[in-house]
């Protein structure tokens, strides 16, 4: 059997591990995109080019648009070109503003999300 | 408990500290059987124990990632039409189920103590370290993959050795009724956990230099704020071991009253041990320093202007004066996709006025505890009374947004994560406030209700070192961090050495220590009376 006070000591021991960690699951950041957050982009269709510091798996990432009058649309993640990038290509935009969602996991597990505001005009 | 489910990344970030510290204890376990208790051929129910100990942390482990891979499939299914079949076909998945595999095969090898399944142990703890490496930082670097991959292992199987192995010493201690055996165990153990400590350091600092990559990195990112705390606990950690090894070369001469002492520090490591491995945990949800912009990043003026001191602000703005608060479901919504609400400078002049009243708190706590010590003062053993004050100020201004300031109703509202720390955190202040008021009184004399306070200040610190702030931007962040991680430092040593002051037989250290907590406390107090939001 255990001793009392080892077993305390265990439990609080774990007790501090089981404390509530940190929120922010900022694994795989978003270090470039196109287009750029906040930019302005012309035309009815627009390249995306989502560049992460991390391998991602590109099977398992997501992308969604939010578009001016609300509504969300699936964008299909066409190719991965290289290690940590993602492309996708966005059909059918008219004016005004939008915001891309991006979730992605990495290799690690690490899900995170993020997003890319940018306008059209 | 629909408002707590929700907080499903909270929970995902959870089970991975969860299984960090039941890796560490469960590798520990196997280090600790096969280089301590076998070849110092110890008694049966030292071997019965460690063996029950491994079994334990298998389990606990499997529990754990059963849990990770629950929560990390829920983040991956919801916002997208992915399926549970489509989570099954993840790298994380596979490696998640094939550590549980081989938790559950170490956990059958330790019901046997023929020589095969103790053998077995050895192969089967490298597979699954193996497959924990591989849901790592290391696994998704793009550059230096396998050099980061080796180096991530060391550390893991450093911190097992070391960290995880050192509860096996402490059940041990508690249990063995020869002082020779428990020399002779200590002996094994010391030598063991050197090793394990210098390759818990070298791997961490080749780490560091891949994953940091300069000196800055240190102090102008989150990532490295966090890793200095890490490397203060494991400072105070090896200062702690240094005393213990020349603690254990004295065992022979006097071991009774040594090894009281011995196993007394050994529960402060313990403690600090596994504080380090959940700052490890809150390192893996930060991006490495080297990933993190120039434009992301503290300048030296931004750190002096949010760090001079400056006059605490003790009045606060009108309530009526803060951003109309959202409502609760957009904010959560909001929360899964930035990890920012906005705020103004009446919303941080409210919050630094939060922070200053609670410093104002805490160092008068502090002071009373210092001066308690005088037998002329002891009205002044009262000082937990100012700490209930402090819960109610956080419940009722920490989310001005909520109840009773706010229209979000309390119980709903529990679904912000940061809401829920913030009133997790009230909770933990009372229980501490109360119990150490009746230890204080002499109303509860049994022991176990002292040990409630440095167990409480730990957990408390522990939960401020995860705690994330919700911020404009990154930098905010950052900043905040950069008074709130002294903070939570300074109260773990507080904890650790009450524990030592309360647990210590009398001696030089216990002395250090009773003075060290209260000095600690009016630190804290000082750090908040500082802590400034605004330029």
């Amino acid at each position: 059997m255990f001793t009392t006070w080892s077993l305390a000591t265990i439990v609080v021991a774990f007790g501090i591990m089981l404390s509530i960690p940190r929120v922010a699951l900022a694994h795989a950041v978003l270090v470039s995109s196109q287009p750029a957050v906040n930019s302005t982009v012309s035309g009815t269709e627009v390249a995306v080019l989502l560049k992460y510091n991390s391998r991602v798996d590109m099977e398992h990432s997501t992308l969604t648009l939010l578009e001016p009058d609300g509504k969300v649309e699936k964008v299909a993640i066409e190719s991965e070109p290289e290690p940590g990038v993602l492309s996708a290509k966005l059909t059918g935009l008219v004016k005004g503003a939008y915001v891309l969602r991006w979730q992605v996991l990495a290799t690690d597990g690490h899900i995170t999300r993020g997003k890319v505001p940018f306008q059209v005009e | 408990m629909i408002w707590f489910l929700r907080d499903i990344d909270l929970l995902s970030v959870l089970a991975r500290a969860a299984t960090l510290a039941f890796e560490a204890l469960l590798l520990g376990g196997v280090a600790f059987l096969l280089a301590v208790v076998r070849p110092a051929r110890a008694s049966g129910t030292v071997e019965d124990l460690c063996r029950r100990g491994i079994r334990m942390a298998a389990l606990a482990f499997v529990v754990g990632q059963l849990a990770l891979i629950t929560f990390s499939g829920a983040i991956l299914m919801s916002g997208s039409d992915l399926t549970f079949k489509d989570v099954t076909t993840t790298g994380f998945f596979r490696a998640d189920f094939f550590a549980i595999l081989f938790a559950i095969g170490l956990w059958s090898c330790a019901r046997f103590k023929s020589n095969k399944a103790t053998v077995a142990l050895f192969p089967l703890s490298l597979l699954l370290l193996a497959a924990t490496v591989s849901t790592s930082h290391a696994a998704a670097r793009i550059d230096h993959r396998v050099l980061l991959a080796i180096l991530t292992a060391a550390h893991h199987l450093g911190t097992a050795v070391w960290i995880g192995a050192m509860a096996y010493l402490l059940i041990s201690l508690g249990r063995v009724e020869d002082s020779n055996e428990a020399r002779q165990l200590t002996q094994r153990y010391s030598r063991m956990a050197l090793i394990g400590a210098a390759t818990l350091v070298l791997a961490g600092v080749g780490m560091a230099w891949f994953y940091v990559g300069s000196w800055s990195g240190m102090y102008t990112t989150a990532y490295g704020i966090m890793l200095v705390a890490k490397i203060f606990l494991l400072l105070a950690m090896i200062t702690l071991g240094a005393g213990n090894w020349f603690l254990v070369r004295r065992l022979a001469c006097d071991p009774e009253p040594l090894l009281v002492r011995l196993r007394r520090v050994v529960e402060a490591e313990v403690c600090l041990g596994f504080l380090a491995v959940l700052t490890a945990a809150s390192l893996t949800a930060q991006a490495p320093a080297i990933d993190v912009n120039a434009q992301d990043r503290l300048t030296s003026h931004e750190i002096y202007v949010r760090l001079h001191p400056e006059t605490p602000r003790m009045s606060s703005p009108p309530l009526t004066a803060l951003a109309a608060p959202s409502s609760l479901a957009e904010a959560v919504q909001d929360s899964q996709f930035v990890a920012t609400v906005g705020s103004d400078d009446i919303d941080r002049a409210w919050s630094e006025y939060n922070h200053h009243w609670a410093g104002l708190i805490v160092l008068i706590a502090g002071l009373l505890a210092l001066l308690s010590r005088y037998r002329t003062m002891r009205w002044a053993r009262f000082w937990p009374l100012t700490f209930a004050g402090l819960a109610v100020f956080i419940l009722l201004r920490a989310d001005p947004e909520n109840w009773p300031l706010g229209p979000r109703p309390f119980w709903q509202s529990f679904a912000a994560p940061d809401v829920l720390q913030h009133r997790v955190g009230a909770l933990l202040i009372v229980v501490f406030a109360a119990f150490e008021c009746a230890v204080q009184a002499g109303k509860l004399k049994a022991r176990w209700a002292s040990y409630v306070f440095p167990a409480m200040c730990a957990l408390g610190a522990a939960l401020l070192l995860t705690h994330e702030h919700s911020a404009k931007d990154v930098k905010e962040s950052m900043l905040a961090e950069l008074s709130h991680t002294p903070v939570a430092l300074l109260g773990i040593t507080a904890g650790c050495s009450r524990w030592l002051d309360l647990r210590l037989p009398r001696s030089r250290m216990a002395s250090i220590a009773s003075y060290l907590w209260p000095v600690c406390l009016a630190l804290v107090g000082i750090v908040l009376l500082n802590y400034r939001e605004l330029p």
